[in-house]
């Protein structure tokens, strides 16, 4: 079920007044019912794959208190290689199988050889499964790492897997933030639950005005990229910087807002990346659950940087080659990490990997300095590059489009594919670039304006901004799905 | 929660009063013209009505349109008499032109070409034969001293019927409910954009999954329905000029071949039928003949459908 499908719009108000005018007594019917309403939005998709997260649920539960139980080091480790193997087996099966197979064969067409493979299967990929099993993964981590006890109220760590805002695209969340809240009784608090709407509001605005206005635009150009001009191929990567943006991180607004309507507070996955200074801020503000997640539990076990320079070079390029890797299965995304390192190195060298950790751009002033807005450019157009590769189909492809900007054709003018006007776009993406500077103190709160009317206005604004830029004819998916 | 519930409701129905002002201010949502059924049962609109069309989101396409006292689109009153040239163009939404300025339409080009003629465009949305014929047919006193009467068929969708008969469904656009609804102009833009598309795929679908899917069978059947439909349109025709009669001197049609039957064209040659076939100069044009939000021709197609038949007039 898509966040923004009917059937979501449909879904979503009747379980919200269910869960607080039914099942609100007692805890464990809210977390049954929750666990039943989450399996009931991830099964309108495809109710076979309920078994994995079943599977993965149950694998995790025993694993976690035998981790726990376990009086010897040698066999906690064991217990947890065995939720490693059992979960990284589910997402190598599903998700990276063929990719292997077809690596094989390729690397060996290299050396002259043609093997002719019976292996590759037609899998179909589940959706989220990038998701839930980092996360049963982290429970597991955790409870290694002493920072959580397991549970043993199965129904809630069941809810704690698949709750449905966040089960398909994340955020990943760690058994410490969200456990315990599952574990409590929530009661409804209607400061909570505005906040939530707003945050739904928001999220709906960047999806559909947005990364869905620009889709076909990204498209026609990544797709026809040998017969349009370079300023054009400059300006479609230029609009995916925007589609995905607004893709991702309008799910991950209605996933937060959707789990503040249930009480329940999800991290942070988006701080305004594209105002970072430098490629370590972006990534402190760019799918925040996943960096964290592979800095937790990949980069500081590797030693992280306090370790001599060489090992920390490498362990930069790992965490980075395997974010990459983690998003889909294709080189494309193994070399769209690479480039992240490379961009990353100079900083970790330099010492400046550190530097902007937690203030903002134009922190006690209205505008940024040069030199703020020079830092901004400077990433944001180094990001925009290395989307070249996350957009592309295959290196190839990827290669080409390249290729073709730095080719000498003059600048041509570019028509929409259906023929809206194409300054609608850029008049979009100023204003929402502006509204984004305005309330880039604060990502939870996109409305926080002390008059009411203003506010109002703005809701009316976004609202008809929905109307202005509704297609019914494009594919409406979240891109992270594919992940 | 009783407060969240309240607040939803008010805050709900003061964001619908503010998108309806700010649609109407921006003008997003297209005017509709009343219809109605005349004393000879022709649907047609209400005289003298006066607006604006609008097309796609965010208004890619505005033109005004100005019914005259005889219910049509038209910059002029439709008075024939003996004593000119006048020319009757008859048809459904393409004739119509709400797509384009009224000022502006094939008739318009058409007079422009021909000096001293007058054109009198017979254009209503949704008008097949049937109803082309049975309006000539009802206006015979007007229409007999039209000198040429040009007729545009869509041969797949306008000879669906063998005889006329009042299309209900169309006219139930205007009861009072709908006619309530089309006053709020943020519903009809939403409707127009295909807000509400969902909702009936999902209606659909839903009926379909409780009634179960005959798709497999439609489709085994399908080349036979074709050639048993060609047959049937043909007949159609047939039936219609045998009840409402057809002037083979003055009428002319106006199709594209491509995409009509080819037993139809052979029939229209072998029956001495004229026919303006605009489907060359459109596969010629170096340009696009319609318009990018929707099927209906362009100014440049309006041209070329002008200019054929200016030509057509030239050489009668």
């Amino acid at each position: 079920m898509l966040f923004n499908s009917l059937e979501y719009i449909i879904f979503l108000p009747v379980v919200f007044f269910i869960y607080w005018a039914v099942f609100n007594k007692k805890l464990q019917t809210q977390n049954w019912f929750l666990l039943i309403a989450s399996y009931f939005f991830y099964g309108f998709w495809d109710w076979r794959f309920l078994f994995l997260i079943l599977a993965s649920t149950i694998v995790d539960f025993f694993v976690g208190q035998r981790i726990h139980s376990s009086s010897t080091a040698r066999n906690k480790k064991s217990w947890l290689w065995l939720s490693i193997l059992f979960n990284v087996g589910l997402l190598g099966f599903f998700k990276y199988f063929n990719f292997f197979i077809d690596s094989w064969i390729d690397l060996a067409s290299i050396f002259g050889y043609t093997i002719h493979s019976t292996w590759t299967l037609k899998i179909i990929l589940p959706v989220g499964i990038s998701f839930y099993t980092f996360q049963t993964m982290s429970y597991s981590f955790d409870i290694y790492h002493k920072k959580i006890t397991p549970t043993r109220d199965f129904i809630s760590f069941a809810t704690f897997v698949s709750f449905f805002p966040q089960l398909v695209a994340g955020p990943i969340e760690r058994a410490s933030n969200l456990l315990p809240q599952i574990l409590n009784k929530r009661t409804f608090n209607y400061l909570q639950a505005v906040e939530g709407l707003k945050l739904i509001l928001w999220g709906f605005f960047k999806k559909l005005v947005i990364a869905d206005a620009l889709a076909p635009l990204v498209d026609d150009i990544f797709a026809n990229y040998s017969q349009y001009s370079p300023s054009t191929l400059i300006m479609g990567v230029f609009f995916f910087s925007f589609q995905i943006y607004g893709d991702f991180s309008g799910y991950s607004d209605i996933a937060i807002g959707t789990a503040k309507l249930f009480g329940i507070e999800l991290s942070p996955n988006f701080k305004f990346p594209y105002f970072s200074r430098n490629i370590a801020e972006f990534w402190r503000r760019w799918h925040i659950s996943l960096s964290r997640w592979f800095r937790d539990y990949l980069y500081i076990p590797l030693g992280g940087s306090k370790v001599n320079r060489w090992i920390s070079i490498r362990n930069v390029f790992i965490i980075f080659l395997v974010s990459g890797f983690w998003h889909g299965a294709n080189w494309t995304f193994i070399i769209w990490g690479g480039i992240h390192a490379l961009l990353f190195l100079p900083l970790l060298l330099t010492n400046n990997n550190r530097t902007y950790l937690s203030s903002t751009i134009a922190e006690k002033t209205i505008l940024p300095s040069l030199k703020e807005l020079f830092q901004i450019l400077t990433t944001f157009i180094l990001v925009t590059f290395s989307w070249i590769f996350f957009r592309a189909s295959s290196l190839t492809h990827a290669w080409a489009y390249l290729k073709a900007i730095f080719s000498n054709d003059i600048v041509l003018k570019y028509a929409h594919p259906s023929g809206y006007r194409m300054i609608d776009y850029f008049i979009i993406i100023i204003l929402f670039v502006m509204y984004e500077y305005c309330i880039r103190k604060d990502e939870r709160v996109p409305f926080d304006f002390k008059s009411r009317y203003f506010r109002f206005l703005i809701y009316a604004i976004l609202l008809l901004a929905i109307l202005l830029f509704y297609d019914d004819q494009i594919d409406r998916s979240f891109i992270y799905f594919q992940f | 929660m009783k407060k969240l519930l309240k607040k939803s409701i008010v805050y709900g129905f003061l964001l619908i009063i503010a998108l309806e002002i700010l649609v109407r201010i921006f003008h997003l949502g297209k005017d509709n013209p009343t219809r109605y059924l005349d004393q000879y049962g022709v649907e047609k609109w209400e005289p003298n009505q006066h607006g604006f069309s609008v097309t796609g989101n965010r208004k890619q396409n505005f033109s005004e349109y100005k019914i005259n006292s005889s219910g049509f689109n038209s910059y002029r009153e439709f008075t024939p008499t003996k004593d000119k040239i006048e020319i009757a163009i008859v048809g459904d939404s393409f004739i119509e032109g709400f797509h384009q300025d009224y000022f502006n339409s094939i008739g318009k080009k058409v007079e422009n070409a021909l000096p001293e003629t007058e054109v009198y465009e017979y254009g209503y949305a949704g008008y097949d034969m049937a109803d082309q014929l049975h309006l000539i047919h009802k206006y015979k006193e007007q229409f007999d001293v039209i000198d040429h009467v040009v007729i545009y068929i869509k041969f797949s969708d306008d000879l669906t019927r063998g005889s006329y008969n009042i299309v209900r469904d169309r006219l139930a656009l205007e009861s009072p409910l709908n006619k309530a609804l089309k006053k709020s102009k943020l519903l009809v833009y939403s409707k127009s954009i295909g807000v509400f598309a969902p909702i009936k795929q999902l209606i659909t679908k839903s009926i379909n999954s409780i009634k179960g899917n005959n798709t497999k069978h439609i489709t085994q059947n399908n080349s036979n329905t074709n050639i048993n439909k060609n047959k049937k349109y043909i007949d159609n025709f047939k039936s219609l000029i045998t009840t409402y009669g057809y002037d083979k001197d003055r009428f002319v049609l106006l199709l594209d071949s491509k995409i009509a039957s080819p037993d139809f064209i052979v029939y229209l040659k072998e029956n001495n039928f004229d026919f303006i076939d605009f489907s060359e100069a459109f596969q010629s044009s170096n340009q696009p003949n319609t318009l990018i939000y929707d099927q209906h021709w362009n100014n440049h197609g309006r041209d070329i459908i002008a200019s054929l038949i200016s030509e057509y007039i030239n050489h009668k």
